[in-house]
């Protein structure tokens, strides 16, 4: 009886519940499209709109992803602060949020993707790190966010268009059939490019030099394991940290130069000898690089678990003075290496140049100039407002001459602070506290010019004391050994190619590109721990362009045709 | 209707619940129709494109496929088994610890791993697992050859399923011990009474009350034997054991998380809620004709 009155009641809820879902899709399709047919039409001629000050104030609308480790003060919010009011007063541009969300765990890439799917009003400015790359990209194949490469050359100011010429490229990922569709958000460059750091106080022990060739590197790593100069036993020393549990083309531990020695740069698209692009796994230099890493694998030069260890394991063995040699960033000699001297009280890094192969190459892999984009809605009333703001950012706060007015930070009592005598005091003893104020800007880090870190950076290496906002940020905040490492990683600069594929997914990619990034995977692997013979690697590549990959090739060389 | 009539309150009762089951379980159900579609969030699914059986075929089609779906269904079996057997006999031994101080500490101690993130023991293994760590090094001290055990095809399966066990156990431990208490102690006295010793009064008294619980438990267990534990898996595994130790949810993990191929991911969820509706059935009607016992 029961049950008998229950089954309708059921399928009843059942289909007005789908009924419900089928409308409101409906709504939102039918919504969509009256929106962008609005934008067509209203779209007027606005010339001359670009002002310094907006009278009646304008209104940009934003969504925000919070970083946990952000902190406010003065009872503000990333809706309402310092920087919101400084924009409303400075420029009469009136800030408004539609939402914001600690940024955990991918949370705001997930916000954002369900207000675009559920039809929710979306922001006129929002700027995405690489972290949400998929999200960006789907939200410009969306439609809802206009191509902005014409209000750039409108209205972005000369400093700002410089930053942006240092690398043409950073726009290839963010184009569309040529249409430049989001503002790449500018990073410092070589922030993770690569140097070798090793143990300069061993070298010293042990009367030998710097190593400069690949064969000169496995003397040293060879004199550091069987005559370690701190008297280690063989066994406990690792010459050489690296590790390629994620990948073979990573930050710290990296092991991709070894391989450059030979002429590749796997897991990244390199333009190979006939202008085309290459995936760097498949070229033939791969398999004497396989070779060395194997050998060294068998003499114990580098951790016999590096297919376990991660980019963070890898710095262990180094932090507890038990390694010899660890690739990475030229900011490491901060974090984490300048923990070593608790574990080995004498313990040196000094950074020093990638070893050549055995015809001289040297090839390492670069950074690209962008960490995210910034995308402005085709329903924005008045897109030059943004450029008023970022101009005024890019002109006055990102490298600024000594006296001009963001010279000693952005907002004073947040992110510095000035005594009665005009001198800066330092970071913890702001009152009440310091804030990185800067992040509550609409762009993240504000403007940020690629090259100015390293040069304020070859400044103070060359001896120069720090005058500009720059160069007494990296001084104060960056490890003592910084200045020099830069130094070092630049001396390389013509080494350093990045990975020359930047578009969104292709085809192929979406249906093959995991398989024949785990065979990739599986076959290195094993081909290093001797569980395959070399010469697999041939059938691999076989496997690899038969497997989709040459069907990718293509795709990524038409890409690469497009925006060339 | 005359009970309805007489019972209507507890049918008042019952709403709030069916409506947070429509609200999460049944309207939700409408996305799986993204599983027969190529999704495009911006186009939602009235307007995303159908593909009929293409992202179900891509499942199939991958040269590994076969491979991942066996080592998914051999973890996962193993790993049901196992976890059944171990905490069956260690509550029974448990049970016969007279101290009650001794058995509290011991069920806590037992139930401590459980609480554990794999990200954070999986750092710890790695150390712990490593071919000169700790337990490498106790080996050793028997003479036994360093073991590889997370980058050894032979003995990945073996590590995961262990070091699962070792975590788990505690959690059904309890259950059992929670029904070893349930047991009327008079069946212990008239058996005593018949001259049963502890052994047979284990035999033929304990264990065939721990049976539908075991049975309970088993069947519950079944719905996951599609998911061979992504913590867990994807904290130890390395390209050196894909062959070994790839599963369904690691690769769904690659392929539809994050390049956000959300299609292929219902499709893969389809996939797997049927065998486990399936086999939920299937073993929910052996419970009920050999154990004689009724879940629901």
């Amino acid at each position: 009886m029961k049950t008998k009155k229950m089954l309708p009641l059921l399928g009843m809820s059942v289909l007005l519940a789908s009924s419900i879902a089928g409308c409101s899709g409906n709504n939102n399709a039918a919504g969509g499209n009256n929106a962008s047919g609005n934008a067509a039409n209203t779209k007027a001629e606005t010339e001359n709109a670009y002002k310094d000050k907006y009278d009646p104030e304008v209104t940009i609308t934003t969504v925000w992803g919070v970083d946990p480790e952000l902190k406010f003060k003065n009872g503000e919010t990333i809706e309402n602060n310092v920087s919101t009011k400084w924009a409303k007063e400075k420029f009469g541009i009136n800030i408004k949020s539609l939402w914001s969300i600690t940024d955990t765990n991918g949370a705001f890439g997930t916000k954002l993707r369900l207000a675009m799917s559920s039809g929710q009003e979306m922001p006129d400015v929002v700027t995405i790190g690489t972290g949400d790359a998929t999200i960006a990209q789907d939200l410009i194949d969306s439609g809802m966010y206009r191509e902005v490469g014409t209000l750039f050359d409108q209205y972005a100011s000369a400093t700002w268009k410089e930053a942006m010429a240092q690398d043409p490229n950073v726009w290839n990922q963010y184009s569309r059939n040529g249409k430049k569709m989001g503002l790449p958000v500018l990073d410092y460059a070589y922030n993770h490019d690569y140097i070798l750091w090793i143990r300069q106080d061993w070298l010293d022990k042990l009367n030998m030099k710097a190593p400069t060739t690949i064969d000169e590197l496995e003397k040293v790593m060879d004199a550091f394991k069987n005559q370690n100069p701190d008297g280690l036993a063989p066994d406990k020393v690792i010459p050489l940290s690296i590790g390629f549990k994620t990948s073979m083309n990573t930050w710290m531990g990296d092991p991709s130069w070894i391989f450059g020695a030979y002429g590749t740069l796997p897991q990244q698209w390199n333009v190979a000898a006939d202008g085309k692009l290459e995936y760097g796994s498949v070229n033939a230099g791969m398999k004497q690089g396989l070779e060395k890493l194997k050998d060294w694998l068998a003499k114990g030069y580098i951790p016999q678990e590096a297919a376990l260890w991660d980019e963070n394991k890898t710095s262990e063995p180094a932090v507890a003075g038990t390694a010899g040699i660890i690739p990475g960033p030229y900011w490491m000699s901060g974090w984490p290496l300048q923990d070593t001297v608790k574990n080995v009280p004498d313990a040196v890094w000094a950074p020093i140049n990638i070893p050549a192969g055995p015809d001289g190459t040297v090839m390492r892999h670069g950074t690209q100039f962008t960490n995210g984009v910034t995308l402005i809605s085709t329903k924005m009333k008045n897109p030059e407002a943004f450029f008023t703001y970022e101009n005024y950012l890019y002109d006055n706060f990102a490298n600024p001459q000594p006296g001009s007015e963001l010279d000693n930070g952005l907002f004073a009592g947040y992110d510095y602070e000035l005594d009665a005598s005009g001198k800066m005091v330092a970071n913890d003893q702001i009152s009440g506290g310091y804030v990185n104020s800067v992040r509550y800007l609409l762009v993240r880090d504000g403007a940020r010019i690629p090259d100015a870190q390293m040069k304020a950076l070859l400044n103070l290496a060359n001896g120069a004391q720090p005058t500009t906002r720059l160069e007494k940020d990296v001084a104060v905040n960056y490890g003592k050994g910084t200045p020099a490492a830069a130094k070092v990683l630049l001396q390389q600069e013509d080494k350093s190619f990045k990975n020359m594929f930047t578009g969104p997914t292709t085809e192929t990619m979406k249906a093959k590109l995991d398989y024949l990034n785990k065979i990739e995977n599986q076959t290195f692997n094993e081909i290093i721990y001797g569980k395959q013979p070399l010469d697999s690697f041939d059938s691999f590549v076989t496997t690899w362009n038969a497997g989709g990959g040459e069907q990718i090739t293509k795709e990524v060389n038409e890409w690469y045709d497009s925006v060339k | 209707m005359r009970t309805l009539r007489k019972n209507w309150q507890f049918h008042v009762m019952l709403i709030p619940a069916m409506i947070l089951l429509i609200l999460f379980s049944f309207i939700p159900m409408g996305g799986i129709v993204m599983a027969f579609q190529d999704y495009k969030p911006w186009l939602h699914i009235s307007g995303s494109e159908w593909v009929g059986l293409d992202n179900f075929r891509y499942l199939f089609e991958r040269e590994d496929s076969m491979q991942v779906i066996w080592n998914t269904l051999i973890i996962a079996v193993l790993k049901m088994i196992f976890n059944l057997l171990v905490p069956f006999i260690f509550a029974i031994m448990l049970n016969e610890v007279r101290k009650l101080a001794v058995q509290r500490t011991i069920q806590t101690l037992v139930y401590l791993p459980h609480f554990l993130s794999w990200v954070i023991l999986g750092g710890i293994l790695l150390d712990l697992l490593s071919t000169d760590g700790f337990v490498n090094q106790i080996l050793g001290s028997f003479g036994v050859q360093p073991i590889f055990f997370l980058g050894d095809n032979n003995w990945f399966r073996f590590t995961v399923i262990l070091t699962d066990i070792w975590k788990e156990f505690g959690y059904n431990t309890i259950v059992f011990l929670a029904a070893l208490a349930g047991i009327n102690p008079s069946l212990y006295e008239a058996a005593e009474i018949d001259g049963a010793n502890r052994w047979k009064q284990t035999r033929f008294i304990t264990m065939p009350s721990l049976i539908p619980m075991v049975v309970v438990v088993g069947t519950l267990a079944l719905g996951n034997v599609l998911n061979a534990g992504f913590d867990q898996i994807f904290n130890l595994y390395n390209p050196l054991v894909y062959q070994k130790g790839d599963i369904i949810d690691t690769f769904v993990y690659r392929t539809a998380i994050q390049n956000g191929e959300m299609g292929f991911g219902t499709a893969i969820g389809l996939f797997k809620s049927a065998i486990s509706m399936v086999l939920i059935l299937v073993s929910y009607q052996l419970a009920k004709k050999w154990a004689g016992y009724r879940i629901f």
